[in-house]
C-alpha cells in the first residue's frame, strides 16, 4: 500500500528475516486502536513473501507480507497498514473491481493501478488519526486534489495516472484491492483462504460490531456497515417498480375484466369468462418543493415519472403535473417538452397538491409526489395509490428550523410507498 | 431448393449432400457436440437441496442466464419429468380450472376443469413443474398462480406429494410489469438469485460446459442431521427473540425473504438436508439468507460457526494436545471461550490447563492472538494459586504487547504534538 522507497530492491533486503513479533505487535496495536475491526484483523492469515513489494492482500484473506518492509517500518505504520489492507477487503475492492473493470471495458494494468489508486483514496480519508498513525506516503484523494468520503467507483472517473502519480506506481495492495492475480497469489486451493460465506461472515460480525456501538466508529465505517449488507439500490429502479406496482394493480393496468366476453366463451355455452383488457392507469404527479432541491433532480425525477408511466401503458395525455409554485418553473417548459397536461398550480401545502389531484376528473389511478419532505402530509389515506419520493439529501439539510430548534417534520405516512431520491 | 448446378459445378459428380437440411443438420450436430467437467455449483446444489425439501423456489433472475437450462439439468439428475408452464401466456382460468356447464347445474354445480400438463402430471403421480415468466403474467394469473404453488390445487386437481414447484421471476429492476410479492407472500418462497458465471459461460461457449456433482443424502446421517438443525435454530432464537418475527420495512427489501416462525422453520428443514447432504457452508448460506433475508440469516450462520468451535471443556481436559481452530478469529474466539469456562468455575487445575492451551496457541499460531486472554485469565488468579512454570513460554507475548503499548504511547504524542 505504500510506496517501496525507490532504489531499495527487494534483492538487499533478501536476507533479513521476518520479525514475526513486530509484525503481530503492530497487530494487536490496530486491534486496539480499532477493536470493531478485531475480528476482520484476526481473520487475515500472514503469508510471508518476497516476491510482494510491500504487504498485500487477495480475495481469500491472505496477507502477504514482505520481511524487508516490515524490518524498514515503524509498529505504529505498520498497524495502519494492517488496517489499510483489511479494509480493502472488507469493503470488497476486489469484487467492485472486478464489476467496474467489466462495466467500463477497463482492461491492462494501468487500468488496475488505477482501481488500487482510487480504492486507496476510499479508505484513507478517514481511517487514520485518533490513534492509528498514518503509514508515509499513503495516498489520500487530497493529495490527488480530489473531494474527501466519495467511493472508489467514484474517484476512478476523477483521475488519470501521470507523473504526479509516479510515486504512486510503486504501490500494490495485490488482488485484494483491485481484482488482478498477482504472481504470488497461493490461488483459491492454497492453504487457510476464506470461502465466499466465511467472508460475509466476518463482514457481517464486522458491521454488527459497528452498529451496536455507532459511536466508536467514524462516519466512513458506520456508513459501510449500514451498508454491507443492504446494496443500496437505486432511487430510480425503486422509483420505477413503485411506479409500476401501483400504476398496475387493481382497477387500472392490463387485468381480466367481466365487462366483456372471453374470446374462450364459444368453447364454454353458459359460462361467462373473463377477458384481457388493457386499461392504462392516470398518473397525476405533485410537484413541492421549496428550492432546497436542485433543478436537474427535480427534472430527472419528473421525466422519470413521465416515461415509467408512459411504459406501463399510460398515454400522454393521462400524465398529469400539479405543481407547487417554487416548482413551476421547471415543470412548465419539461412538461411542455413532454406534452403532458398541465393542471391546478399555486399553494406548497402539499394537502392542497393533493386536493387538486385528486379533484381531478376522472380521478387519478396513482399519485405520484415528489417533495423534500417539509410538510404536513393529509391525515387521511386518499383513495387511490400514493407513491412519494422524497429528496433525503434537501431533507437531510434542513432538518433544523431557526424558530423552532426541536422541529422535526413530518415523516411521510404509512400508506404511502416511499421512496429515498438522491 | 438451391439448384443442382449451383452446388455442383463442372464435370465431377457432387458429395451426395445435396440436401440442404441434412448439411445444416451435420453443422448443429457438430455445434451440439459439447463436452462437459466437473464443477461444484452452489447455486445449482441450494436449489436441489430446496427441491428435495419440498419447499417452493423463486428464481429471481435476468432473462436468458440459464434458468431453465438448469431446471432441465435438475430434472434430469432428480430423474423427474419436467413441467414448463409460461405464465404470462395463460389465463386465469387455466390455472384455476376451466368452468364446464353440465345438465343440470344448480344440482351438480359446476366443475373446474383443470388443464391437460395437470391432468398429466397427476397421473404421473411425480414431476417437476417449473411455472416459468411469473414476473409478466397478469395480477390475476399471479393470484391463481399462487394458489397453485401455496396449495398445490389445479381447478379441482390437487398436486400428488411427489411433484415439485420451481417458479422464475425476473428482479423488480428489470421486470417490465408490476410483479411483486407481498410479504405473506414471499414469506412462503425460498428465494434464490439466480446469476451466471462469467468464467462458466465462456467456457460453455467454448464446447465445455460445467457437470455439478448433485448432492446426496446420507441416510446414516438423518437423527444427527435433524439434531443438528434444531439445536441450531432454537439455540440462535432463544438468544435471539428480536429475530423470530419481523416484517420488513423500507422500499429496497419489499418482496424479499424476511423472518417469520414459517421461514424459520424452513430454514430448520434446508439445515437438516444440507447436514445430510454434507453440503458446504456456502450452499447452506444461500438456503438460509434466501429464507430468513441477510441479516438473520447472517447472524444464524455466525451461531453454526460458533457451534463449530471446541468445546471449551474438552480443550481444557487435555491441553497438550488440544485441537484449536487455524483461523485466527476462530482461536481468538476458543480461547476466549476457555477462559470463560475457568471463570464460570474457577479450580487451579482448570488454570492451570488454560496456561498450557495458550502456551499451545502461542507455538502453533500468531502470538498477538492470545494476549488478551492471557490479561483475562491473569486476572482470575486466586491469592493461594501459584504462577504455573508455563508462563514464562509466554514471555514473547508479553514483549509483543509491550511493543504495541509503547506505539500506541508513541502515536498519542504524536498526535498531541499535532494539535
Amino acid at each position: 500500500m505504500t510506496p517501496r522507497t525507490p532504489g531499495a530492491s527487494p534483492a538487499s533486503h533478501a536476507t533479513v528475516t521476518l520479525d514475526r513479533e513486530k509484525l503481530f505487535a503492530a497487530r494487536l496495536h490496530a486491534v486496539r486502536a480499532r477493536p470493531y475491526l478485531a475480528t476482520a484483523l484476526f481473520a487475515l492469515h500472514a503469508v510471508e513473501s518476497r516476491q510482494v513489494p510491500t504487504m498485500a492482500v487477495d480475495r481469500y484473506w491472505r496477507c502477504y507480507v514482505s520481511p524487508g518492509f516490515v524490518d524498514r517500518m515503524p509498529v505504529e505504520e505498520l498497524a495502519g497498514v494492517w488496517v489499510h489492507e483489511v479494509s480493502h477487503l472488507l469493503r470488497d475492492h476486489h469484487g467492485r473491481g472486478d464489476r467496474v473493470a467489466r462495466q467500463r471495458g477497463l482492461t491492462g494494468p494501468g487500468e488496475r493501478l488505477r482501481i488500487n489508486i482510487a480504492a486507496d483514496c476510499e479508505i484513507n480519508d478517514d481511517v487514520f488519526g485518533d490513534g492509528l498513525a498514518r503509514p508515509e506516503g499513503a495516498v489520500d484523494p487530497r493529495s490527488l486534489g480530489l473531494p474527501e468520503g466519495e467511493l472508489m467507483e467514484d474517484y476512478l472517473r476523477q483521475f488519470r495516472l501521470g507523473a504526479h502519480l509516479e510515486r504512486a506506481a510503486w504501490l500494490d495492495c495485490g488482488s485484494g484491492a483491485d481484482g488482478l492475480e498477482r504472481p504470488w497469489d497461493l490461488g483459491p486451493d492454497g492453504a487457510h483462504g476464506l470461502s465466499p460465506q466465511e467472508q460475509d461472515a466476518v463482514r457481517f460480525r464486522v458491521a454488527q460490531g459497528i452498529t451496536g456501538r455507532p459511536g466508536d466508529a467514524p462516519r466512513g465505517w458506520r456508513r459501510w456497515a449500514e451498508e454491507a449488507f443492504h446494496t443500496p439500490q437505486r432511487w430510480r429502479e425503486l422509483l420505477g417498480a413503485a411506479v409500476r406496482s401501483a400504476a398496475t394493480g387493481s382497477g387500472a393496468g392490463e387485468d381480466h375484466t367481466y365487462g366483456r366476453p372471453s374470446r374462450r366463451s364459444a368453447a364454454v355455452p353458459g359460462a361467462v369468462l373473463p377477458s384481457l383488457r388493457r386499461r392504462p392507469p392516470r398518473v397525476s404527479v405533485v410537484i413541492d418543493t421549496s428550492g432546497s432541491v436542485s433543478d436537474a433532480e427535480l427534472g430527472s425525477a419528473l421525466l422519470e415519472v413521465a416515461s415509467i408511466s408512459r411504459a406501463v401503458g399510460g398515454r400522454r395525455d393521462l400524465v398529469t403535473v400539479v405543481p407547487c409554485d417554487a416548482a413551476a418553473r421547471i415543470a412548465h417548459p419539461l412538461c411542455r417538452a413532454e406534452g403532458i397536461p398541465l393542471i391546478g398550480g399555486g399553494g406548497t401545502d402539499l394537502r392542497t397538491g393533493f386536493a387538486t389531484a385528486l379533484a381531478a376528473r376522472p380521478r387519478p389511478d396513482v399519485v405520484v409526489v415528489l417533495t423534500d419532505g417539509q410538510t404536513p402530509w393529509p391525515e387521511r389515506r386518499p383513495p387511490c395509490r400514493t407513491v412519494v419520493g422524497v429528496f433525503s439529501r434537501g431533507r437531510r439539510r434542513r432538518t433544523w428550523d431557526e424558530g423552532d430548534p426541536d422541529y422535526v417534520p413530518d415523516s411521510p405516512p404509512d400508506w404511502a410507498r416511499v421512496v429515498d431520491i438522491g | 431448393m438451391p439448384t443442382d448446378t449451383a452446388y455442383a459445378p463442372g464435370p465431377v459428380p457432387a458429395p451426395v449432400h445435396t440436401d440442404q437440411l441434412d448439411v445444416a443438420g451435420e453443422l448443429l450436430a457438430l455445434l451440439r457436440d459439447a463436452r462437459t467437467e466437473p464443477r461444484p455449483d452452489p447455486q445449482l446444489e441450494a436449489l436441489t437441496l430446496a427441491v428435495a425439501a419440498d419447499l417452493p423456489v423463486l428464481l429471481w433472475g435476468e432473462p436468458g442466464i440459464g434458468k431453465t437450462a438448469a431446471l432441465t439439468h435438475l430434472a434430469a439428475s432428480l430423474d423427474l419429468p419436467l413441467t414448463t408452464v409460461i405464465a404470462s401466456v395463460h389465463e386465469p382460468s387455466d390455472f384455476s380450472g376451466l368452468p364446464v356447464v353440465g345438465d343440470d347445474p344448480a344440482e351438480q354445480g359446476i366443475p373446474m376443469a383443470p388443464p391437460d400438463w395437470a391432468v398429466r402430471l397427476v397421473r404421473a403421480g411425480r414431476g417437476l413443474l417449473f411455472l416459468d415468466e411469473l414476473s409478466t403474467a397478469t395480477p390475476a394469473v399471479q393470484a391463481a398462480l399462487l394458489r397453485l404453488v401455496l396449495e398445490r390445487r389445479v381447478g379441482t386437481l390437487r398436486l400428488p406429494a411427489g411433484v415439485r414447484i420451481v417458479a422464475a421471476a425476473n428482479p423488480r429492476a428489470s421486470a417490465a410489469d408490476g410483479w411483486e410479492l407481498s410479504p405473506p407472500l414471499a414469506n412462503r418462497f425460498v428465494h434464490l438469485r439466480w446469476a451466471h458465471d462469467h468464467d462458466v459461460v465462456v467456457r460453455g461457449l467454448g464446447g465445455t460446459w460445467p457437470r455439478a456433482t448433485l448432492p446426496r443424502l446420507d441416510p446414516a446421517k438423518l437423527p444427527d442431521a435433524v439434531d443438528f438443525a434444531r439445536r441450531a435454530v432454537c439455540g440462535l432464537l432463544a438468544a435471539r427473540p428480536a429475530l423470530v418475527h419481523r416484517l420488513p420495512s423500507g422500499e429496497t427489501q419489499r418482496g424479499g425473504a424476511w423472518p417469520s416462525p414459517r421461514s424459520w422453520e424452513m430454514t430448520l428443514h434446508l439445515i437438516a438436508f444440507a447436514t445430510a447432504a454434507g453440503s458446504a457452508r456456502d450452499v447452506l448460506s444461500l438456503l438460509v439468507r434466501g429464507t430468513v433475508g441477510d441479516g438473520p440469516g447472517l447472524e444464524l450462520l455466525a451461531a453454526l460457526d460458533r457451534m463449530d468451535l471446541p468445546d471449551p471443556e474438552t480443550l481444557l481436559a487435555d491441553p497438550d494436545h488440544a485441537d484449536l481452530p487455524e483461523r485466527g478469529d476462530l482461536r481468538q474466539a476458543a480461547l476466549d471461550g476457555v477462559v470463560a469456562a475457568v471463570r464460570a468455575r474457577p479450580a487451579k487445575s482448570r488454570w492451570d490447563a488454560a496456561w498450557a492451551l495458550l502456551v499451545r496457541a502461542m507455538e502453533t499460531g500468531a502470538p498477538d492472538l492470545i494476549v488478551v486472554p492471557a490479561t483475562d485469565l491473569a486476572a482470575l488468579r486466586e491469592e493461594d494459586w501459584d504462577v504455573p512454570a508455563a508462563i514464562e513460554r509466554l514471555a514473547g507475548a508479553v514483549s509483543l504487547s509491550r511493543r504495541a503499548d509503547r506505539a500506541a504511547a508513541r502515536v498519542a504524542v504524536a498526535e498531541e504534538a499535532a494539535r
